[in-house]
């Protein structure tokens, strides 16, 4: 027992962190989601067992909800994670100074309150005269409604990006000079140093970077609620979580559907834990955080 | 000696027993339009009174009152309402449209005012249907503050390009009153002025930018029903429904409504609205509430004398000749929360918001219309007198708990067919299935 006294004291913070701000919150979930809990049954909440679920099962709009999610998280997740990685990569390349600058720019959508962000990007698209796309194509029209996924992937992967990018740079500027001077001396191109030096050396922070963004996506929704509330239409940009905060947190009228919402939400629980268990397997977790079998001094 | 030395803690006791107390009484109110901060400010007078009085009786506290103004927008301000009631920290007073009372009080969170509202005679004096407005399942849950009309604006310097007279023109809401003005009118007219350029592409029809009660006058005027009152359930009648959304359908591709107008953004609504010499847009669905936001954003054109000389106020149309308009009403309602402890006090309060001066005050100022039966007496303004009349054609939200359900339903099937997401028939189809998987039994679906 003394053996594991001093490591179960260091894994105590954590411990409590996650017991209070994960697992409590998940419980009380999943327990609400076995209720009707909603704004007309607050005070007299009924267990309903999975009827919840059954509900969701049967809403011919759950389909299109989750094939939005699954577009808005891949595509998104494409954008920043590829764009990160580009701008890393091009950041690496030119002269450190000007590197920085380049980056500290693509770092201005991350630093800026996203209610902030997304009237710039309503300023932009916006009908004329009050959209400076408008105006300066001549093609009136609210570009927000008319290509509400392009706008939300590229809202979102403008403040994505910049996450992978300053990952990749670190670990890219972590790795031994003398792997490129190897490679130069062997002839290689730049292409080529960058396909077999740079990127297997990143599959850590790539994995790191992908896992971190899935999962975030997944759970995020402020920018498309800014943008287009879930529309134009029949839940167009509909994703899950936001679909799960109108249900549980918002309602123009009034009415809200805590017991629903909370079905919804852990159902979003468990595909957290099912896609981060899928990312460990496809990019061998474990052999990842083995210890190195040589040691460089 | 020692004596002496006692009287001092004795009177410091005295003192403290006999000093006046507070009674703190907190009260939420939104516009979220700025110049309804009346419904705040009204509050604020009537504690002053109240505490006057208070006075003169000679009791022993006073109120204070810590009321707060929202301008935001109802979704985070009904949210922290919500939260509030359900964390027992809610207002002694909050104020929000009668139509939430049906929900709200089936969810326990307000206080039933039957037995206080005889007690103020300040409350015989209110306009007797508005009542209705705040009563569920024939229970009062709330005092009503203030009421309106939703009107049909046109434009009147626009139709006079497009060649109609000044009698056309000054004649169009008695047109619309008597049935002979319809929405496929409003269409043609839209459609005509697009042609001869006197409108730009979008601007034929502009309807609000968001989720908001008005779409169920909207369909009530394509002739739909939206309670039973035999039976106390909902109504969705496709066929009417079927009519609204095929307009809609039509005006988008006549390019008289925009494909994108609910966009969200009320500035642009008003913007475009007021914009240019005259205003941009031909026919426009608002509030009376709006009159008083525009006279603010047109004060260097002319204010008030701007908006007389270019815009006109109507009922909405009825869908067929000799039809019935219509035109909603959403009244506002100062509810007092089950958990306060000064409920006496908080109503005693409401009695002295609920006079004749401060609702007319209200009403100017906001361009809401007045709800006591005394205050046009005393009321000297234009707009109030000449948009009145509008109350004639009225309807309101009817008391169901379940109602949030069916309006998001009908607003998702707007969003659907002006997005072009589905056409006209499937969108009736598709909103009739929702409203029957989350209503049940509580809607009848003809």
């Amino acid at each position: 027992m003394r053996r594991y006294a001093a490591p179960l004291l260091f894994l105590l913070p954590a411990t409590i962190l996650i017991v209070l701000f994960f697992l409590i919150p998940v419980v009380t979930t999943v327990f609400l989601s076995l209720t009707d809990i909603s704004t007309v049954t607050f005070k007299n909440p009924s267990w309903v067992g999975l009827q919840n679920y059954r509900d969701l099962l049967v809403d011919p709009f759950i389909p299109k909800i989750f094939y939005n999610t699954g577009r808005y998280v891949g595509l998104t997740l494409l954008f920043n994670v590829g764009m990160g990685l580009v701008l890393a990569l091009l950041t690496s390349l030119i002269p450190e100074r000007h590197g920085d600058n380049f980056r500290t720019l693509w770092l201005v959508p991350r630093i800026m309150p996203p209610v902030v962000y997304v009237f710039v990007w309503q300023g932009l698209l916006a009908r004329a005269p009050f959209g400076i796309i408008s105006d300066l194509t001549g093609i009136n029209q609210g570009w927000i409604n008319s290509s509400p996924w392009t706008t939300i992937i590229l809202a979102n992967g403008f403040v994505g990006a910049s996450f992978g990018m300053l990952i990749f740079t670190s670990a890219i500027r972590a790795i031994p000079r003398d792997l490129f001077y190897a490679a130069a001396v062997d002839g290689a191109s730049t292409w080529q140093t960058v396909r077999r030096v740079v990127l297997p050396l990143l599959r850590w922070p790539i994995l790191f970077v992908t896992v971190y963004q899935t999962l975030s996506l997944l759970t995020s929704f402020e920018y498309i609620l800014l943008l287009t509330d879930g529309g134009p239409g029949l839940f167009k940009t509909t994703v899950w979580s936001l679909h799960a905060y109108k249900l549980a947190l918002s309602n123009y009228f009034g009415n809200i559907e805590f017991g629903l919402g909370a079905a919804m939400a852990t159902f979003l629980v468990v595909i957290g834990v099912i896609v981060s268990l899928v990312y460990m397997r496809v990019f061998n977790f474990r052999e990842l955080v083995s210890e190195p079998k040589i040691e460089v001094n | 000696m020692k004596a002496k030395w006692l009287v001092i803690p004795l009177a410091l006791v005295m003192s403290l027993a006999l000093a006046q107390q507070t009674v703190v009484l907190k009260a939420w109110t939104i516009g979220p339009d700025d110049p309804s901060i009346t419904r705040m400010t009204n509050l604020q007078a009537a504690a002053e009174k109240l505490n006057a009085d208070l006075a003169a009786e000679g009791a022993d506290f006073r109120i204070e009152l810590d009321a707060s103004f929202d301008s935001t927008d109802w979704d985070p301000y009904l949210r922290r309402v919500l939260l509030a009631f359900e964390s027992g920290e809610a207002p002694d007073i909050v104020q929000a449209s009668a139509a939430l009372i049906g929900t709200w009080a089936a969810g326990g969170f307000l206080a039933p005012l039957d037995s206080y509202v005889p007690q103020f005679e300040q409350f015989a004096d209110m306009v007797p249907t508005l009542w209705d407005s705040v009563t569920f399942q024939e229970t009062i849950y709330g005092i009503p503050q203030d009421t309106e009309a939703r009107p049909l604006y046109f434009n009147k310097a626009l139709l006079a390009q497009l060649g109609w007279s000044a009698e056309e023109i000054a004649s169009l809401p008695e047109r619309i009153s008597n049935g002979e003005f319809t929405w496929d009118d409003v269409l043609a007219t839209a459609k005509e002025a697009l042609d001869k350029g006197v409108i730009t592409e979008g601007n034929g029809y502009f309807h609000r930018p968001k989720n908001g009660p008005d779409f169920t006058q909207w369909y009530r005027s394509f002739g739909g029903q939206v309670f039973d009152e035999a039976s106390g359930r909902l109504v969705f009648n496709k066929a009417a429904a079927l009519r609204y959304y095929s307009w809609l359908a039509e005006a988008v591709s006549a390019g008289v409504l925009e494909r994108d107008r609910l966009d969200g953004s009320w500035d642009r609504y008003h913007q475009t609205v007021t914009g240019g010499d005259v205003g941009q847009v031909l026919f426009f669905s608002g509030g009376t509430w709006n009159w008083a936001e525009w006279t603010g954003m047109v004060a260097d054109k002319g204010g008030q004398d701007w908006l007389f000389e270019n815009f006109g106020f109507a009922p909405h149309p009825s869908w067929q000749q000799g039809g019935s308009p219509v035109t909603l009403s959403n009244p506002q309602a100062y509810m007092v929360w089950t958990g306060s402890e000064n409920k006496d006090l908080a109503m005693r309060l409401l009695a002295y918001t609920t006079v004749p001066e401060l609702d007319a005050k209200h009403a100017v100022d906001s361009g809401h219309l007045p709800i006591l039966m005394s205050t046009p007496g005393i009321i000297d303004d234009r707009f109030t007198a000449e948009v009145s009349y509008l109350l004639n054609f009225t309807t309101f939200q009817p008391p169901h708990a379940e109602l949030s359900k069916w309006q998001d339903a009908l607003y998702q099937g707007v969003s659907a067919v002006e997005s072009g997401d589905l056409s006209p028939e499937d969108a009736v189809e598709t909103i009739a299935a929702v409203m029957q998987r989350q209503l049940g039994d509580q809607v009848i679906i003809r």
